[in-house]
Parts: C-alpha cells; sequence; structure tokens
C-alpha cells in the first residue's frame, strides 16, 4: 500500500466518523451510506480499510455492543452492491439502492439476534425496527437524490488534487 | 430516447422501493399498533346517570381500572371528597347535588344499594351500575 493510500484512507475514514456522529442526533437519517457508496465507487477495495477504521472507531467511541457486530458486515454488503454497479451514475439509481439498503437495514442487523434467540426473535427485532427502517429508507433516498452529484464531483475533485500534489 | 429509456426503470425502482416501505408501515400497523389499540382495556362496565324529570344517560366504559371509582375517573364522571367512609360522590356527569335541597348521588348496582363505597367496589367485565340523584336524607 502506498502512502498515498494510506493518507486517503485515514482522510475518508476521519469524514465517514464525523458524518456519522454529526447526524447522530437524528435517528435513521445519515450520510453513511452515500459515502460508503461513494468511496465503493471511487476507491474500489481500499474502501474496505476505510469502512473497518470507521467500525473501530464508533466502537471505541459507542462501545462494542451488538449493534457493532452488525457494523462489521452491513457497510460491506453495500459497498459490495455499489461495486457491483461500478458503471452507474445516474443519482436515482444510487437513491433506489440507498433507499433499499435503508429499508432492510433492520433485516440485516438481526442476523445476531437468530444465533442468540433464534427466529422468534430475529423476527420480532424486524418487526419492532420497521417505522425506523422506512425512516431509514425515505432518508437515504433523499440524502442519495440530493447529495450524489455535489459530492461525487467534490470527491473526484479532491482526488485529481492530491494526485497532482503528489506527482 | 435513450435517457427515457433509462428514465423508465428507474421511476418504477422509485415506486416500487417507496409501496415496499408503505406495504411495512401497513403490515406494523396491523400487527403491531391496531392490537395495542384494541386492548384499551380488558374489562366493559356499564354506567346509567338517573336524574329525575330528566333524560337517563347511559356511558359504556371499557377499562383496565380495578375499582369503580378509577374506572369513572378514567373517563371523569364523578367528583367528590374524600370522607371518613371513603369517596363521597358530590358530583356525576357535571350535576352536583345540592345540599341545601339535601340532594345526593346513590350507588346502586343492578339496582340493588351498594354497600360499600365507590373506591372499594371491585368492578368486573359487564358489571352494570346506576347513580340516581335523590332527594331527601
Amino acid at each position: 500500500m502506498r502512502p498515498k493510500d494510506i493518507v486517503i484512507i485515514g482522510i475518508m475514514s476521519a469524514i465517514l466518523i464525523i458524518a456519522q456522529v454529526a447526524l447522530s442526533f437524528i435517528p435513521n437519517v445519515e450520510l453513511v451510506s452515500l459515502l460508503v457508496i461513494l468511496f465503493s465507487l471511487l476507491y474500489g477495495w481500499k474502501t474496505l480499510f476505510i469502512i473497518y477504521v470507521f467500525v473501530l472507531v464508533e466502537g471505541l467511541i459507542y462501545g462494542f455492543g451488538i449493534w457493532w457486530i452488525n457494523y462489521l458486515y452491513v457497510w460491506t454488503i453495500l459497498m459490495l452492491a455499489a461495486m457491483l454497479f461500478k458503471k452507474q451514475r445516474s443519482p436515482f439509481f444510487w437513491a433506489i439502492l440507498s433507499g433499499t439498503f435503508g429499508l432492510i437495514f433492520g433485516t440485516l442487523c438481526s442476523i445476531p439476534y437468530l444465533f442468540i434467540g433464534g427466529v422468534p426473535m430475529a423476527v420480532s427485532q424486524i418487526i419492532s425496527g420497521i417505522p425506523f427502517d422506512v425512516i431509514h429508507c425515505v432518508g437515504n433516498y433523499a440524502v442519495t437524490l440530493a447529495l450524489f452529484n455535489p459530492l461525487y464531483r467534490f470527491l473526484e475533485w479532491v482526488n485529481h488534487k492530491g494526485q497532482k500534489l503528489v506527482s | 430516447m435513450k435517457e427515457r429509456k433509462n428514465t423508465i426503470p428507474l421511476i418504477l425502482g422509485t415506486l416500487l422501493l417507496f409501496l415496499s416501505a408503505f406495504l411495512l408501515l401497513l403490515f406494523f400497523y396491523n400487527k403491531v399498533l391496531k392490537p395495542d389499540l384494541a386492548s384499551e382495556g380488558s374489562k366493559t362496565i356499564y354506567v346509567r346517570v338517573i336524574v329525575p324529570d330528566e333524560e337517563e344517560q347511559e356511558f359504556t366504559i371499557v377499562t383496565d381500572a380495578e375499582t369503580l371509582r378509577e374506572a369513572l375517573d378514567e373517563k371523569k364522571l364523578i367528583g367528590g371528597e374524600e370522607s371518613t367512609y371513603g369517596f363521597l360522590i358530590t358530583e356525576v356527569n357535571g350535576r352536583k347535588a345540592d345540599s341545601s335541597r339535601q340532594e345526593w348521588w346513590c350507588l346502586t348496582k343492578d339496582g340493588e344499594f351498594s354497600e360499600f363505597g365507590v373506591d372499594m367496589i371491585k368492578i368486573q367485565d359487564q358489571d352494570r351500575y346506576e347513580l340516581t340523584l335523590m332527594e331527601g336524607y
């Protein structure tokens, strides 16, 4: 890994953490999903490092609960989904993907409960989280639709400037 | 033309996403919220308010309350004062008993005079009570 990559991973992880903490007072309205999508499009597999630095720091901030186990895989799933459609540039497409991720977030997070309390516990977790998932879906859709293009252009510009500075 | 071809799946995708979200909310409402609303109370009691020369009124109270006083208080149906004998009803459904005319509220269950005060009567499902404004001690 080149020093430039390490710098990118550090800065982007910090952006992810700041974005999460800054919006943490609004339940299930977040920028993390959009940023993970953008990082996946721009940095490819390096996003894995960004995600896991973010997840580690989140654990240090909020404590390592069951939610932290969820974080170990949910963002990676989103990254893989984004990588699958890497050629797409339509904000509408990414808004749909991000909204879908928001809608199934509770279901993805119920997986650890399958092992703790079996299917009934996991199902009750999913059902009780439906209102939050719907808010997450609408929030993700709106945020991605509004900010995908400007943030994509901004990150591309940052990348371009960074390249120039290195060379 | 190509752009239009690309737009249709995106519009359909958006509609499908919001339809799924709506159906999930509907499911949540029917499975979680509605049963909670339905279980507002496990007992239903009927209270008749009888004032001479006035039209009789009947109140149906669905409640989880243990005593008749709690159930009537929930509906803000009675007012009164604490006494050494328990709670003394002086007002029912906004109608105050006028002590200068020796008026008082009589509590009966199925027409039978109640031996206990309103705060000592344990209610059961389908109980029927009457509160009658009497004149003369």
